[in-house]
């Protein structure tokens, strides 16, 4: 075997090499959100139960739930199960502070967010269910009657809202919270024929 | 493994190779002459097939696994909008996420805004790209992209609030002291400050996140400038 061959049998294996390490990579990382321990579901689900709104502790030093809070925000979170039924969150919105929404996936990606800027009317009506359960509940519907609500498919069976409102100063913070929590959430079974 | 073992091991190796043929040698990189000397040096590096697949497979997981874990530690950030010292990922707020992204987010649990909420940047550097040092005062000011709220924190590079005694974590676009035209000037440094003071406690080093809240700009087609950003700029150093 010449210095050519050695050569050429060295790549082999370097290319064998970089093959299976990068399946590896890829694989590792498209497992991550299901394999990751302590993810925020998992951080969320040890302070919250499923179909109520729960106002999660302020970010101070030594006190966060997930990295990277806004120690200047009030929030509150639902988390959802939506194998029962479909998830209905409603709000009537007195002050004008900030308040945002993001729905979220039990790997913790947002499927649809919006802020209070996007309520009807002083009012804000979600229903969040599969898209089996929309097909029922449209079928039982006036096609007529103008819909109230704003209706979102959600890609996995679980998952979580996370609620944000703003205390714009610190002396504001019992307001916020408040103004995250007046957000009702609640787990709904259909009506069946 | 014994002297006696290894030796048989390898003669084994040379002819399994040799029976199943899985190195011939190249006719025409080999001539008669060479016969012995290539003997000579496959007897050296020849090992059971099985072995080989067996190192091949493991120093790949094992280079996979560190790629990641590489990757991962150094937050590889595909498209990010940079301003600045200032990168955001407006799209880890959607469903468009990447995966390298979510696999980041699932490993430390943070909760990025919904691309509707908002958007937070990072700046891990001062304006002149050094990185940020806890020895140093920085002077934050200029403007901030039109936004409804925004919000200004001092955080741990991996994201946890620095403790000190003002108990001075942020500031909030409302609560800042403004010049009379508007502008407004932020102090980052050890030592208390007049005017916007953000303290920087006892924290080994830290990075800054600016929040904006609602904000009009749409990142889909904005580009971003530096200049709508605000700047960070070293002041004194220990």
């Amino acid at each position: 075997m010449n210095l050519t061959d050695r050569f050429f049998s060295f790549l082999l294996y370097f290319a064998g090499i970089v093959l299976v390490a990068g399946v590896v990579h890829f694989a590792s990382i498209l497992a991550m959100p299901e394999l990751a321990p302590h993810d925020s579901y998992a951080r969320l689900s040890a302070l919250a139960k499923p179909g109520q709104m729960v106002l999660l502790p302020t970010a101070l030093p030594g006190h966060e739930i997930t990295p990277f809070e806004d120690p200047a925000l009030a929030q509150a979170v639902c988390l959802y199960d939506l194998s029962s039924g479909p998830l209905h969150l409603h709000a009537e919105l007195e002050d004008p502070g900030l308040l945002t929404l993001s729905f979220r996936t039990r790997s913790g990606r947002v499927f649809y967010s919006m802020t209070d800027q996007a309520a009807l009317h002083g009012t804000i009506e979600v229903r969040i269910m599969t898209a089996p359960q929309l097909e029922a509940v449209e079928e039982n519907e006036d096609e007529d009657e103008p819909l109230q609500e704003l209706r979102l498919v959600a890609p996995d069976m679980k998952g979580f809202v996370l609620v944000n409102a703003l205390a714009a100063f610190p002396s504001e913070r019992a307001e916020a919270e408040a103004r995250a929590t007046s957000i009702s959430c609640s787990s709904e079974t259909l009506a069946r024929e | 493994m014994s002297a006696a073992k290894w030796e048989e091991s390898r003669v084994r190796g040379e002819v399994i190779s040799h029976d199943v043929g899985a190195n011939p040698p190249a006719p025409h990189l080999t001539s008669p002459r060479k016969r012995g000397e290539e003997r000579l040096i496959s007897r050296k590096i020849d090992m059971p097939n099985l072995f080989k697949f067996l190192i091949v497979a493991l120093a790949g997981t094992a280079l996979g696994l560190a790629v990641t874990y590489e990757g991962l530690q150094r937050g590889l950030a595909f498209n990010a909008v940079k301003a600045g010292p200032w990168t955001g990922a407006p799209k880890n707020g959607s469903l468009d996420i990447d995966p390298y992204a979510r696999a980041m987010l699932a490993r430390s649990g943070e909760l990025p805004l919904g691309i509707a909420e908002g958007l937070s940047f990072i700046a891990r550097t001062d304006s002149s790209g050094a990185v940020l040092r806890p020895r140093c005062d920085y002077d934050v000011s200029g403007s901030v992209p039109p936004t409804r709220y925004w919000t200004l924190t001092l955080v741990s590079p991996r994201g946890f609030l620095v403790d000190n005694p003002a108990k001075r974590f942020g500031f909030t676009s409302a609560e800042i002291v403004r010049a009379p035209d508007g502008t407004f000037d932020i102090t980052v440094a050890r030592q208390a400050r007049p005017g916007n003071w953000l303290p920087l406690g006892n924290t080994q080093s830290f990075v800054l996140m600016l929040r904006l809240y609602d904000t009009l700009l749409d990142f889909g087609t904005t580009k971003l400038d530096a200049t709508a950003m605000p700047k960070i700029v070293k002041g004194r150093c220990e």
